[in-house]
């Protein structure tokens, strides 16, 4: 018999498995037992899952993203069971970027593959980015989170220099602010008054996570 | 810190290693060395007598001119004098000729200069002199390279082109790395150094495994030294092999075996620092690591010690007792041949 | 020798000493080697007028270690 806890862990493994028809089929099977709440949720853990076994070198990218897609579908599946205005937690909007004059892609890149891949609306402005783009964008989407990348200790100054500029524009109130790069520490984190600090990809994404009161 | 703690730690990220490196766990009179040499009084400490291994330089000869705020002092020096410095007044065992960028593509459009640099070290050096950048595959992506960024494409779920662009990109990386070493073995480079291999993830450390190998047969003598940029070779391409070897998510026991395999004459191994963990966490587990990197290398390991790898902590100028407390370790506890 | 031939450390160190007729522990011993590196003209520490330098030493290395080394490869090709 199909009972409310092996319906979440068939949706969790089928994410894992990072199989799209797996996770198609458990969440029609799904929808008769669990809430969309409940659904999205499972799914959701799944993909934390996945992010841990991307660290650990036993997925790749190529894994994370399909597993990704899958969880798209499967939302998409039960999109027309949510409550209208449910307050869906996962559609927060994040700014992320590597800072000025710092060209470093890949890490920064990665965490905002992860972060939508948890649910998250990202902006990725990409890299050498001006600190104006930070905020503007900001403006623009109704950001909650800006995350910034720094791989030098030369262009990690720039972080200060946004947190400082949300300060000076009204903003730093609505706006959480996360750093991560190699050179940044839970200790700059701390010393520049951001709100977070990720050792790493799946990291930041719980750190996001527990920021913006998603579960 | 209290040793009861230091014990704990080291425990703790050596058993952080071995469960994901699935790597054997250092023996408990390992444990306790690397607990002694931690507390050992004094902030610089040495290998025992007879444990001396030789040292070998990266970015050295900018390190002195350098001023990018990060890695150089600012002192203005030709790179020959940097060279000479490190070889005369440091003790450095070897040096590189390194570009100012420290990537290889940009070498190409200089290749002239830096041949002629070169000859010019090559007179006055003792040390073998290698010619050292990053192979740095992000620069043939979007906005710096030809191909569309892999990163980007892999966002919007376009995984097969974002595959194909790696690919690309790889393959270029390869021909310019062969083509730029070839020139300056004419030159009288005694080899290469490929530093921070793998950083742009599986498809840069598949570029320079086919860049070993092509010059490793056009040269049977030259000196290749491959460093890694990290722990574990991430997977941006997730399907890439390497002779039968699926590259992505190797760890350095096992990317040691590849390099010696491909031709390389040492390695490189890097253990990354977590600078939310402690000194002898990062310490216990870095050991952990390269011990089983130099136990199945089939080539010398010169274990990468620094700024926020090899159990030194994260900071431009890591402080002396845990850069030489950690190098005692690397020596007398993982048997490195080199750092 | 890591590099020219991919030796291990202890083995490096064995066949340099049996090279230069010292014990491996006398490699690391400044006094004995700035003795030796000057006898065998490979190159001391200190500015010593007239002691090898540069390539000149390297020449020497190749000989004593039986090496080849690409730099005095070419040098020698220079030469008429």
């Amino acid at each position: 018999m199909t009972t409310a806890e092996s319906s979440k862990n068939e949706l969790f493994d089928a994410i894992v498995a990072y199989n799209k028809d797996r996770v198609v089929a458990a969440v029609e099977k799904a929808r008769n037992v669990l809430k969309p709440q409940e659904i999205i949720d499972a799914l959701a853990l799944g993909m934390n899952e996945v992010g841990v076994r991307f660290e650990r070198g036993r997925l790749f990218l190529p894994h994370v993203m399909v597993a990704a897609e899958a969880m798209t579908a499967g939302v998409k599946l039960i999109e027309g069971d949510l409550p209208k205005g449910g307050g869906k937690e996962g559609t927060a909007v994040i700014v992320t970027g590597t800072v000025e004059g710092d060209v470093h892609d890949i890490g920064k890149s990665i965490v905002s593959t992860m972060l939508q891949c948890s649910g998250y609306k990202v902006f990725d402005l990409g890299r050498d980015v001006p600190i104006r783009n930070f905020i503007e964008t900001v403006k623009a989407e109704n950001g909650r989170m800006i995350g910034m990348s720094a791989l030098m200790t030369t262009t990690m100054q720039a972080q200060r220099e946004c947190i400082e500029m949300l300060v000076e524009e009204g903003l730093r109130n609505n706006v959480k602010v996360m750093v991560g790069g190699a050179p940044a520490t839970q200790a700059w984190a701390d010393k520049i008054g951001a709100d977070g600090y990720g050792e790493n990809a799946s990291e930041a994404v719980s750190k996001a996570n527990a920021l913006l009161g998603v579960k | 810190m209290k040793k009861s703690q230091i014990l704990d730690d080291l425990q703790e990220g050596m058993n952080d290693a071995a469960e994901l490196g699935s790597v054997p766990a250092l023996s408990s009179d390992e444990l306790d060395k690397l607990a002694e040499i931690l507390m050992t009084p004094g902030r610089m400490v040495g290998v025992e007598t007879g444990m001396e291994v030789p040292v070998t330089h990266d970015i050295g000869t900018i390190r002195l001119d350098g001023d990018q705020g990060n890695s150089g002092v600012g002192i203005p020096s030709s790179r020959l004098v940097g060279m000479m410095f490190h070889e005369r007044a440091m003790g450095a065992d070897t040096m590189e000729l390194g570009h100012i960028d420290y990537s290889f593509k940009p070498v190409k459009p200089v290749i002239a200069n830096e041949m002629q640099a070169m000859e010019v070290v090559q007179q006055n050096m003792i040390v073998p002199i290698l010619y050292g950048a990053m192979p740095n595959m992000g620069l043939y992506y979007t906005p710096d390279g030809p191909f569309e960024n892999p990163g980007d494409l892999m966002k919007s779920f376009k995984i097969k082109e974002a595959q194909e662009m790696t690919e690309k990109s790889a393959e270029h990386l390869t021909r310019d790395m062969v083509w730029i070493m070839q020139r300056m073995m004419k030159a009288g480079a005694d080899g290469v150094n490929f530093d921070t291999t793998g950083a742009a993830g599986d498809g840069d450390f598949y570029a320079t495994l086919n860049a070993v190998e092509q010059l490793r047969k056009q040269f049977p003598d030259m000196y290749i030294e491959t460093g890694m940029a990290g722990e574990m070779v991430l997977g941006m391409h997730g399907e890439l092999k390497y002779k039968g070897d699926l590259l992505a998510g190797l760890w350095p026991h096992q990317q040691a075996k590849l390099m010696g395999k491909a031709g390389s004459n040492i390695f490189g191994p890097v253990v990354n620092t977590n600078t939310s963990k402690s000194s002898p966490w990062n310490l216990g587990r870095a050991v952990t690591f390269v011990k089983a990197a130099v136990k199945e290398s089939p080539i010398p390991c010169h274990v990468n010690m620094g700024m926020g790898v090899g159990g030194i902590p994260m900071f431009e100028t890591p402080t002396v007792d845990a850069v030489s407390h950690a190098s005692k370790a690397m020596v007398e506890v993982a048997g490195v041949d080199g750092i | 020798m890591e590099f020219s031939k991919s030796m291990r450390i202890k083995q490096a160190k064995e066949y340099v000493a049996k090279k230069l007729g010292v014990s491996t522990f006398d490699l690391s011993d400044e006094y004995v080697m700035r003795e030796v590196r000057e006898s065998l003209g490979i190159g001391v520490i200190t500015s010593v007028a007239g002691a090898p330098k540069g390539c000149a030493a390297k020449l020497n290395i190749e000989k004593l270690l039986d090496l080849k080394i690409n730099c005095c490869e070419k040098f020698r090709k220079q030469l008429k």
